[in-house]
């Protein structure tokens, strides 16, 4: 019998053959996903709760109190939306340009520029099914995936076998870390871990780039050259290499350039091809990216204004905050207040706030209006974009007795 | 008041980098306001070696501060090799937020791993609770 | 998951050696190790006042406490759930090429050594591990791709 499969939405990785065994109308066995996916998606499918200024309030009066709430603004923020489908995100593009708002994700201060760089074709760029189907060296940097996407290795990126790696990862895969700590997916690593102390990479790429020429590479951390010239030698030798890129990289880079070099370096002097793939955290940030892309030519920080696009960190959630030029939010799927700098967040306590997210957040505790809505993936269906860029269908696991996130802004966009 | 004893207590400059932690992450899933989250947030893995200059044992609260903001917190031993003295690991949580500096010149990208921050003994004072 | 602290705490912390072990903490390694039983321990038998810990030994490290027959013992409070172990076993991949053995949920799940529930990992069949039967041999498929060290072998 053909089993039934379900996808996660607990991070990134999108895994798409989770068993459920179901105990009345709520999951209870799942089978095949980690720790954090089980969580996922039991994670308590409550009533349907609308509150305004911490009082239960019904739905009608709810939307009517967002809507006017947005009306009287006069450049609202739009935020979030890394937990949301696709159906999802485009709505709430939608309804930035009809509110002339500032839209932002939290890409904006995390993997945002990395993606945008993809999307204009500055790194090769591959699936995850090519990794495990091709994959010699799997190369983790400044990412911890053991941690983050907990099935990164045994699913796609070192353990599996696939159409052209049969014999297995001891033979025919090489797992590479660089991190500024032993993580646990360095741990797995073993040897090939490279530590490099923090702000170290931009030095660390400069000098693999030497020792890929065939210079004697050096840093002012003096990392040991042979031990250096040995990776060069790896990497040179990969048929199918992949960088996987998270936030300890993005975060030690003033810009792209070096990372950019690096790739053409590899390239060139590689055997065969490298490719690099961003680690995105939340399951759905990507397809923000790619669908606002698609629209506008930018994949965060933008303010719509009557037709046209103003685009630029100055439209971030971080600089918007900063210097009070939003004077309303509704953040949709994500809790600044807990997520960003306190230092930065507290903006958010001086102006009215619309939450519109499963569970209760330090932000919508501070909420003119917050809206419970369904946890995608588990109660409402839809699609989204993996990190890789791949397209996933899912569908919901449970009969909702929430609202979506699509359904909500749907709502709020009749309402005005 | 006893302030020699305020005087004497020892402080540390401590640059902090953030990390992320499954089971961290699974616990904000479950409750974010619960027990566990805090506990598994609310932390600062230390070297060994610093521990011992700021007379803190490990599982004793220390207060961090900047000019952002103050948290407590408790302090573990990293288990990490070799030494790390003056670098300190805590997990991405509203505890670490509470210390990131709100420059960013104009980029939009706060530093979340790249704290500055002096620690000290809290002298037993309970871990810091969020409500703003 | 039971270790041998948690065992030490249970025993009649005399240092007697009547068990023949030099202190009560090496006869706790030598329990969780299988070596001995608490049988071995002749206060712990025999006194009325040890008959809770007794029985509670026997619960942890009793014949079938905790560790299957091929000595396997999974810590489940350290597990990820990541299943790198589920698809690096060599029996796994062996049984189950296009489920676990390429990375995705089992396709085949009768003779699968390894599986994950409910985000933790699950030893059954245990009588296929390569570490068992006639022909063994000290396979660590499952050990050394563990980032946290949450399967272990006690023999």
């Amino acid at each position: 019998m053909e089993k039934e499969y379900y996808v996660c939405t607990g991070c990134g990785l999108l895994c798409d053959d989770i068993e459920l065994e179901m105990e009345k109308d709520l999951i209870g066995k799942v089978h095949t996903a980690c720790r954090v996916g089980v969580a996922h998606m039991k994670e308590s499918p409550g009533e349907a709760e609308y509150l305004v200024d911490g009082k239960k309030v019904d739905e009608k009066t709810a939307i009517e109190e967002a809507a006017s709430v947005l009306k009287a603004a006069r450049n609202p923020l739009i935020f979030g939306l890394g937990t949301s489908t696709n159906e999802a995100q485009k709505k709430a593009i939608e309804l930035a340009e009809k509110l002339n708002a500032t839209l932002d994700d939290t890409s904006s201060f995390c993997l945002g520029p990395l993606i945008e760089a993809i999307l204009q074709e500055k790194f090769k760029t591959c699936t995850l099914d090519d990794v495990r189907n091709k994959a010699d060296i799997s190369f983790f940097w400044g990412s911890d995936p053991a941690d983050s996407h907990p099935r990164h290795l045994s699913k796609f990126s070192y353990f599996p076998r696939g159409q052209e790696k049969q014999r297995g990862w001891e033979e025919e895969r090489t797992a590479i870390a660089v991190d500024i700590r032993k993580s646990h997916t360095a741990k797995i690593c073993g040897n090939e871990f490279y530590q490099v102390p923090p702000g170290g990479d931009a030095e660390f790429i400069e000098a693999l780039i030497a020792g890929l020429s065939g210079k004697l590479p050096k840093t002012s951390f003096k990392f040991p050259p042979k031990k250096l010239l040995e990776l060069a030698n790896i990497l040179k030798g990969a048929r199918f290499g992949v960088i996987f890129v998270g936030l300890g990289l993005i975060y030690s880079l003033e810009n792209l350039e070096p990372l950019i070099k690096l790739m053409d370096t590899l390239n060139e002097k590689a055997k065969g091809d490298f490719y690099l793939i961003p680690m995105v955290g939340h399951y759905n940030m990507r397809g923000f990216n790619e669908t606002l892309f698609e629209k506008t030519g930018f994949v965060n920080s933008v303010k719509f204004e009557e037709g046209s696009v103003k685009h630029g960190p100055g439209y971030s959630v971080v600089e918007s905050l900063k210097a009070k030029t939003v004077d309303a939010a509704l953040i949709i799927g994500s809790d600044p207040l807990a997520s960003l700098p306190h230092s930065i967040a507290k903006q958010l306590l001086e102006i009215p706030l619309i939450t519109i997210d499963p569970c209760e957040t330090l932000s919508s505790r501070k909420a003119k209006v917050s809206i419970r809505s369904g946890v995608s993936g588990v109660e409402a269906g839809g699609s989204a974009t993996r990190m890789d860029g791949v397209q996933v269908p899912f569908r919901p696991a449970i009969d909702a007795k929430r609202p979506s996130d699509e359904e909500i802004l749907s709502k709020l966009m009749e309402a005005l | 008041m006893d302030f020699g004893s305020f005087l004497a207590a020892p402080e540390l400059k401590v640059k902090i980098v953030t990390y992320r932690d499954i089971f961290q992450n699974k616990a904000m899933i479950e409750d974010r306001f619960g027990e566990d989250y805090r506990t598994r947030s609310a932390i600062i893995k230390l070297d060994p070696a610093d521990l011992k200059s700021l007379s803190v044992k490990k599982g004793d609260t220390v207060i961090l501060k900047n000019s952002f903001g103050k948290v407590v917190v408790k302090a573990e031993e990293s288990g990490y090799e070799p030494p790390h003295r003056g670098i300190a690991y805590m997990p991405n949580s509203p505890w670490s937020n509470m210390l990131v500096s709100n420059e960013t010149g104009g980029t939009g990208v706060p530093k979340f791993k790249d704290i500055e921050a002096t620690a000290s003994s809290a002298k037993g004072e309970k871990v810091t609770d969020f409500e703003f | 998951m039971t270790n041998a602290m948690e065992l030490y705490q249970l025993l009649p912390k005399t240092n007697c050696k009547e068990c023949g072990k030099t202190s009560c903490m090496a006869f706790a390694v030598a329990l969780l190790s299988r070596e001995l039983t608490a049988d071995d321990c002749p206060p712990l038998k025999n006194e009325p006042k040890f008959k809770e810990k007794y029985e509670k030994i026997n619960e942890l490290a009793g014949p079938a406490g905790g560790a299957t027959e091929t000595g396997l013992i999974v810590h489940e409070e350290l597990c990820f759930g990541c299943g790198n172990c589920v698809v690096a076993c060599p029996v796994n991949v062996a049984n189950d090429p296009y489920g676990v053995g390429s990375g995705n949920a089992p396709k085949k799940n009768e003779k699968l050594i390894l599986t994950i529930e409910d985000g933790i990992v699950k030893a059954q069949n245990v009588d296929e591990c390569r570490r068992f039967g006639k022909n063994k041999i000290l396979c660590t498929g499952c050990i050394v791709t563990c980032p946290v060290e949450a399967i272990e072998f006690v023999v």
